[in-house]
């Protein structure tokens, strides 16, 4: 024992005293520390926080977080020293003085282990200090920060980042002993990583949940998932249990790194290498005879320097030597495992995947696969750097005549070869996984320009980058290390402020691909960018060519002087190239981002919200007149990305005072291009903003109360070269969707554009402001939330568009011509709408079919045929339910029209429902398949819902108005889908809305909400609301709350102003609910209510009659949460369901009792033999642990 | 003009404060030039610095009409180097990684460099082994595998850094046969610490201590130089420290149990010395020991 105390102290001592060891800790140290700093608020341009801006940047929640995710980020750190602890003896050929030395195995070894984990615990306790300390820099904001807790930072240290270290360190530190080398060690780290990968990969559908966490051998994604419920509160006061998936994740890779260390210790043997076990390699019998006489000693002299001819072969050779070993067969094995893992739940929604469409395979790999082949780059860049030093055949080599460059650049090529084969990999990969799944239209030629043509270029860069980095920095794991920096800094610079492209290395800018558009508009940027880039890494390349070291020279003053004197005029006159063609290129860039357009960060984006609100705030009161009626002629110009809307409004003051000045909003701001704007009366000019987007008017006569008054637009919107980040993606080569709002002006002051977060708002010396007026002020009432500048409007648009496109607007077609070249549609609606509509344009295929005498019309890229039988069919149920339930339909047609997935959402507007590709053309519903959902249906149904609850019955602008709208919507496809795959299914889709739920309130930016408040939070009246309205329409009957919701619509369809509020729905349901379940309008619409319910035990015995006893106890708890998600527990009257359920899932029993204490028993006696039995089975209450509401049930 | 290599004022400091070489002057001509020193002596890295790995502080070195430090590519491709450390590619074969190296020397013609491979595969005896992997190789092999590596291209100037360490005694013989076949036409430089090593194969040597050359010429002349002035004495152990108090010691070595001391004196110096005659070696410890006398005299005289 005492030997083993000295060699971790020698261990430990040793490292101690080496730079790396406090590089090391200074690097997490500022990290951690940076990461507090950005969102304590230090930074103004960061936009990071800990999931929401309420959660103390040092609550426990915050720490574990960062721990954990720094933690990983240590990995290649573990990897080095674990390793080397072990690894260095043989490398250094000490191996002999301890073999030989009277110390035992164990002792060596434990040693060593103990030493190196102390060196670690040393440096990754910076993350716990950076973190700390970072709360004391100037410029955190006080609001962000809670107490101080020791235990905040201890816990997770000891429950995540200690388990990392003797899990995985151990079973780094044990291949290094075996293998006697750190290649394995490293390729562990990376197996380890893909892990992590496909554990984040899996999460995406709710029922590998538990599979993907334990996966994952970081601890990260089980901290995240035992913690994705905790709301606000619980966020920042709870520390972190070691419990449930965390516990046994923790132990589940303790167990295996044990299991690992065991097998290691019992293999490792103090021998040499050759004699141990079996021999491994026999000695070369060497040759005795004595060397032949030198008489023919050929002369060929050798000839001069052809390095050109000698390139290819040394590329070859050395990737070679990188390939052509099990390591990199590991890795790409690694590789496919991954793809295929990720690859099952690619693209799911609601737990239901889509046709493998080869842009989504391609994306598969560039998104997680990428970080997966920095890292392999990076460390090949230092084998391939090290390989001649390593072999120790460096001296040798240096000293053969040829230019230093080549050795350089014959690396740089083989690097650059092992993205090309991992990529080819991959490309079979995806095939393979299509075909796996019954999909055949491979297309090829995208495969090769996705991952050929424009991914590979962005990993040659990289390549350049490491294998400069490793050459210049010349210590391999510094190196590393350096690279990992690289990675971090790119990814984490957006959240920091630093947004422009043109100091990111290697980033090229994102493409999002579209069956209907392809590449898109993205493709030119990136070729731009990627030249950019191109001639950067030239001048990389000569940088790490100056500095390549060549013989013993490798103090920086020798080498200074060295790369002085390879500065030779060719080199020179690359490097003026390199320099000239990158200031050359990023002008361009820069003309085009920031002088064509206009470069604005977030934060420039929140200042100018913020400033929008500073100088015209005051204009709110001014009196205005609504928009009563809109005709306009758009023109499409999609090659050019050009929108050209030439029209007019007509105003009428409804207010009971004078009109003195029109303010006009503009949302593209200074993109717009203003051809003419002239009101029908004399008007001035007074106030011009551009950058703002405003625009006021003096009238020279006010508008009297009742006056109307025209107003004429000429605008445009062109595409000017592009710009850093986002692209334009409303008017598109094929596909466009441009929303009217976004062009055309808004009416006044309109409090949406303001700052709406607490923490954003205090930035810019913004007071906190409520989002939403309350659900009855008269004020908001005043106007509907959808377009509060214009009630009901008449409403008729052309639109024309290129000759082989067709384009649409709500409304029915008059009429459609060709002139110039160029198609024209006309459109007229024939009854009043809401100011809210769109145009689209694409080459489309269009479906047809009718329901009684409305025509329903999909219109669709040709090739998603997948699902528009689905869409249809929910058109006429839904239809069906609607006009029956509801109200009559108002309009003679409904049609859905695909734009690309540059968006993911469908959006309902008069009788036209614009559908994202994304979202369910390409669904894959397996019929025959219980866990698919099959959300094209849901979707379409929940849009021509919103005919009805949006379009028929619009909410004010106020508190609850999106419980109007979408929860109702949201109800009425719950109703129709429910006929039609009956309630079983929709359990597992409210499943999904619960999770969604709750994750959602553990993310709020300000306060939760109960439902008939919300304030336009998806969380609440998409997925609370589904849950809601479910559980009600069973309690108290779906014919019954029809019925209240169809009195509504009565009250309220086409009216306004005012418009109706929550409190009028609301009045409806309580008319129809009993008594003894009025209760619940309080705890489902009034407060946020949650139960804690569980069966404690369940027990059958076999009745004579073949009947079954079961004594079934059950706890419940009812709770109440604050906006933060405080809870207090409230006295329990509650009508809930009991259920006993036989093997299928199927009630035997089911009774919605009272229950009125924690503990109940309940003696029930079921025809059959039952298997499961508890306390509301079916999860129709919100409760944070639904699967243990119901139990196997023992029978006696 | 000969094809001599001149070594002018050669100067060499690390960053550590190590003085590895100062002033190093030195003519070589071709054939066999012994360089001897001690462990640390700066050998590796006048050796080093001549092959092109390292930089030195000041002074010139020229090959012929080659300016060494500066024209690298030029005594690169008429250089041929056997390192005092090295490795190879474990996995590889000796005939793949000496092809690949003959590549690399600029033997491009196929035909060619495999004869030249061939050839010297035979001449180093490794042409039975050739396929096998060099991982297997022992010690010996691998220091033959090396020169004949260093001999690839047909260089003109040969740097062999301590290249019988780790051989056995049959195999050192086998060495230096190889080096004086080759020693005939070209500069070869033998740096070691054996002196052996050089009175057997070198026309001329040099020795070097803590970076300065401290004699150069011919080991034969140095030798006879020192004819008659070299006495010795077996003494007890314990008498050790008296006698190098009193007397010039410049070496001692053990046999049969007694203490033989060498001592340089131009008369005897005292009872029980009888002379002996001088050896290259004495010259080596005199040339040492007159060295370190000095230095260790200069903080005395200050």
């Amino acid at each position: 024992m005492r030997n083993l105390v000295t060699i971790a102290a020698f261990e430990f001592r040793t490292r101690v005293r080496r730079i790396s060891t406090w590089v090391y800790f200074t690097i997490f140290f500022a990290l951690a520390m940076l990461w507090a700093a950005a969102a304590g608020g230090v930074i103004p341009g960061a936009i990071v926080s800990f999931g929401s801006g309420k959660v103390w940047i040092n609550s426990p929640y915050a720490i574990a977080q960062t721990m954990a995710f720094l933690g990983m980020v240590a990995l290649t750190v573990i990897a080095a020293i674990m390793g080397r602890a072990v690894q260095q003896d043989f490398e250094y050929r000490t191996e002999h003085f301890f073999f030989t030395s009277p110390i035992r195995k164990w002792e060596y070894l434990g040693g060593r282990f103990a030493g190196a984990i102390a060196v670690l615990i040393l440096i990754l306790s910076s993350i716990a200090f950076g973190a700390a300390l970072g709360l004391f820099l100037p410029g955190i904001d006080p609001d962000r920060v809670g107490p101080f807790r020791l235990l905040a930072y201890l816990i997770p240290f000891a429950t995540i980042v200690l388990p990392n270290l003797v899990a995985l360190g151990g079973a780094f530190f044990c291949i290094a002993a075996l293998s006697r080398r750190m290649l394995p060690v490293y390729i562990g780290s990376v197996v380890l990583l893909i892990g992590y990968l496909a554990a984040q990969g899996l999460l995406r559908d709710m029922e590998n949940k538990v599979l993907g966490t334990m996966l994952d051998p970081f601890g990260v994604v089980a901290n995240s998932r035992l913690t994705e419920y905790w709301s606000i509160s619980e966020r920042n006061t709870r520390l972190i249990p070691f419990e449930g998936l965390l516990l046994w994740n923790r132990l589940l890779w303790l167990g295996i790194g044990a299991a690992i260390i065991g097998i290691c210790s019992h293999r490792f043997t103090f021998a040499y290498p050759g004699t141990s076990g079996k021999a491994r390699k026999a000695a070369v019998e060497g040759d005795a005879s004595p060397v032949t006489a030198m008489a023919t000693l050929l002369t060929v002299d050798p000839e001069p320097a052809s390095a050109w001819r000698l390139l290819p072969r040394m590329v070859w050779l050395n990737f070679r030597e990188t390939v052509k070993n099990i390591y990199f067969g590991v890795i790409a094995l690694a590789g496919v495992l991954f793809f295929v893992t990720t690859s099952t739940t690619s693209g799911s929604f609601f737990g239901t995947t889509t046709w493998p469409v080869t842009y989504q395979m391609l994306e598969l790999v560039s998104g997680t696969f990428g970080v997966f082949m920095l890292v392999i780059i990076t460390f090949y860049a230092g084998e391939l750097v090290w390989r001649e030093r390593e072999h120790r055949l460096d001296q040798i080599h240096d000293a053969l005549p040829i230019p230093t460059w080549l050795p350089f650049a014959a690396k740089l090529g083989a690097l650059m070869l092992v993205p090309v084969v991992l990529q080819a990999v991959l490309m079979l990969s995806g095939m393979g996984v299509q075909t796996a799944k019954g999909y055949h239209n491979y297309e090829l030629g995208l495969y090769v320009h996705w991952l050929f043509g424009i991914e590979l270029i962005d990993y040659w860069l990289v390549c350049v980058l490491a294998l400069t980095v490793h050459s210049v920095v010349n210590q391999k794991y510094l190196g590393h290390f350096a690279m990992i920096v690289y990675f971090l800094v790119i990814s984490f610079a957006p959240l920091l402020g630093l947004e422009h492209n043109l100091y990111k290395y290697g980033v090229t800018t994102n493409i999002t691909y579209s069956d209907m558009n392809g590449f898109g508009p993205f493709l030119p940027r990136v070729r731009i960018f990627e030249a950019y880039w191109a001639a950067a890494a030239l001048l990389l390349a000569v940088a790490g060519y100056l500095f390549w070291v060549r013989g013993t020279t490798d103090d920086w003053k020798g080498r200074l002087a060295l790369a002085r004197r390879r500065f030779t005029p060719p080199v020179a006159a690359v490097t003026t190239v390199g320099a000239v063609a990158m200031a050359a290129l990023g002008g361009f860039i820069f003309w085009n981002t920031n002088i064509l357009n206009t470069y604005t960060t977030t934060y420039d984006q929140q200042k100018r919200q913020a400033d929008y609100e500073k100088k015209y705030k005051a204009l709110a009161a001014d009196p205005q007149p609504k928009v009563t009626t809109v005709k306009v002629a758009v023109d499409l110009y999609p090659r050019e990305q050009r929108v050209r809307m030439k029209g007019g409004y007509g105003l009428e003051n409804r207010t009971g005072k004078p009109v003195d000045v029109v303010h006009l909003f503009f949302g593209p701001g200074e993109r717009l291009r203003i051809n003419a704007l002239e009101f029908s009366a004399p008007a001035a000019l007074v106030t011009d903003d551009p950058r703002i987007g405003l625009r006021s008017y003096k009238l020279a006569k006010p508008m009297a109360p009742g006056a109307t008054l025209d107003l004429a637009f000429d605008l445009e919107v062109p595409t000017r070269g592009f710009r850093n980040s986002d692209a334009t993606t409303d008017v598109v080569a094929n596909g466009s969707f441009v929303n009217g709002q976004t062009v055309l002006p808004f009416i006044g002051y309109g409090e949406r554009g303001e700052l709406a977060t607490d923490r954003d708002r205090k930035k810019f010396g913004l007071a906190p402001k409520e989002r939403m007026r309350d659900r009855d002020d008269p004020v908001g009432l005043a106007e509907n939330a959808l377009a509060p500048d214009a009630d009901f409007i008449a409403f008729e648009a052309t639109v024309g568009t290129d000759a082989d496109q067709l384009a649409i607007a709500p409304g029915y077609l008059q009429r459609e011509w060709t002139e110039g070249g160029r198609r024209y549609f006309e459109y007229k609606m024939d009854s009043p709408i809401l100011d809210f509509f769109a145009f689209q344009s694409a080459r489309y295929a269009v479906t047809k079919d009718r329901w009684n005498d409305v025509a329903i019309e999909v219109w669709h890229h040709p090739g998603h045929e997948y699902n528009i039988d689905t869409m249809i069919a929910a058109t006429k149920a839904g239809l069906d339910y609607f006009t029956a339930k509801f109200g009559p339909y108002q309009h003679k047609q409904f049609r859905i029209i695909e734009f690309p997935r540059y968006a993911a959402f469908a959006q309902s507007f008069p009788n036209t429902i614009p559908y994202s590709e994304g979202i369910g053309f390409i669904a894959r519903v397996r019929p025959d398949d219980p866990e698919d959902i099959d959300y094209p249906y849901y979707v379409t149904a929940h849009e021509l819902a919103h005919q009805w609850w949006g379009h028929q019955v619009p909410g004010g602008n106020v508190q609850g108005e999106t419980f109007l709208v979408e929860t109702l919507a949201q109800y009425s496809a719950l109703m129709v889908m429910k006929q039609k795959y009956g309630a079983e299914k929709m359990q597992r889709f409210l499943r999904y809305e619960l999770d969604r739920y709750l994750l959602g309130r553990s993310t709020e930016e300000k306060k939760e909400l109960p439902l008939s408040r919300v304030e336009n939070q998806p969380y609440i009246h998409y997925r609370k609301g589904s849950l809601i309205m479910y559980a009600l329409q069973d309690y108290i009957g779906e014919e019954n709350l029809n019925q209240a919701i169809r009195a509504y619509r009565d009250d309220w369809a086409f009216k306004g102003p005012p418009y109706s509020s929550a409190s009028h729905l609301l009045a409806k349901i309580r008319a129809v609910t009993p008594p003894h379940l009025q209760y619940m309008i309080d705890d489902f619409f009034e407060t946020i209510t949650l139960y804690d319910n569980r069966a404690l035990s369940a027990k059958a015995k076999a009745l004579p009659d073949g009947t079954y006893e079961v004594a079934l106890q059950v706890f419940a708890k009812k709770r109440k949460a604050d906006e933060l998600g405080k809870e207090t527990d409230v006295p329990l009257a509650d009508w809930i369901d009991i259920g006993v359920l036989d093997a299928d899932g199927k009630p035997l029993y089911l009774e919605k009792k009272k229950i009125e204490q924690e503990e109940t028993t309940l003696m029930l006696v079921v025809p059959k033999k039952p298997a499961k039995a508890g306390i509301d089975p079916f999860n129709k209450l919100i409760d944070r642990r639904p699967k243990d509401n119901a139990i196997p049930v023992e029978i006696d | 003009m000969p094809f001599e290599l001149t070594i002018s004022g050669l100067s060499k400091t690390y960053p550590n404060g190590v003085k590895a070489l100062s002033d190093v002057s030195l003519t070589i001509p071709p054939g066999m030039f012994g360089l001897l020193g001690p462990n640390g002596a700066g050998k590796s890295t006048l050796m080093r610095t001549l092959a092109t790995l390292q930089q030195a502080d000041t002074g010139t070195a020229r090959l012929g009409d080659i300016d060494v430090l500066r024209d690298k590519d030029a005594v690169r491709r008429t250089l041929g180097y056997l390192p005092q450390d090295f490795g190879v590619y474990p996995k590889v074969s000796a005939e793949t990684l000496l092809d690949h190296l003959a590549r690399l020397k600029g033997l491009n013609d196929a035909g060619q460099r495999r004869d030249v491979v061939a050839t010297l595969l035979k001449q180093t005896n490794l042409h039975d082994v050739r396929k096998k992997a060099l991982g297997g190789f022992s010690g010996g092999m691998r220091q033959r595998f090396g020169i004949a590596q260093a001999l690839l291209g047909n260089p003109r100037l040969v740097i062999v850094d301590e290249p019988t360490a780790g051989l056995d005694p049959e195999e050192r013989v086998r060495f230096h046969n190889l080096l004086a076949e080759i020693g005939e036409n070209v500069i070869v430089i033998l740096s070691t610490h054996i002196v052996s090593d050089v009175s057997d194969l070198c026309a001329r040597m040099a020795i070097i201590d803590r970076g300065r050359v401290l004699l150069t010429g011919d080991p034969a002349h140095l030798t006879a130089a020192l004819d008659g002035r070299v006495w010795q004495k077996a003494i007890a152990r314990t008498e050790l420290d008296a006698v190098k108090a009193a007397h010039p010691v410049i070496s001692t070595r053990l046999l049969a149990g007694r203490t033989l001391v060498n001592v340089v004196a131009d008369a005897a110096p005292g009872a029980g010395f009888a002379p002996i005659p001088a050896t290259l070696e004495d010259v080596y410890f005199h040339a040492i020991a007159g060295r370190r006398q000095d230095a260790a005299a200069v903080p005395l005289a200050a």
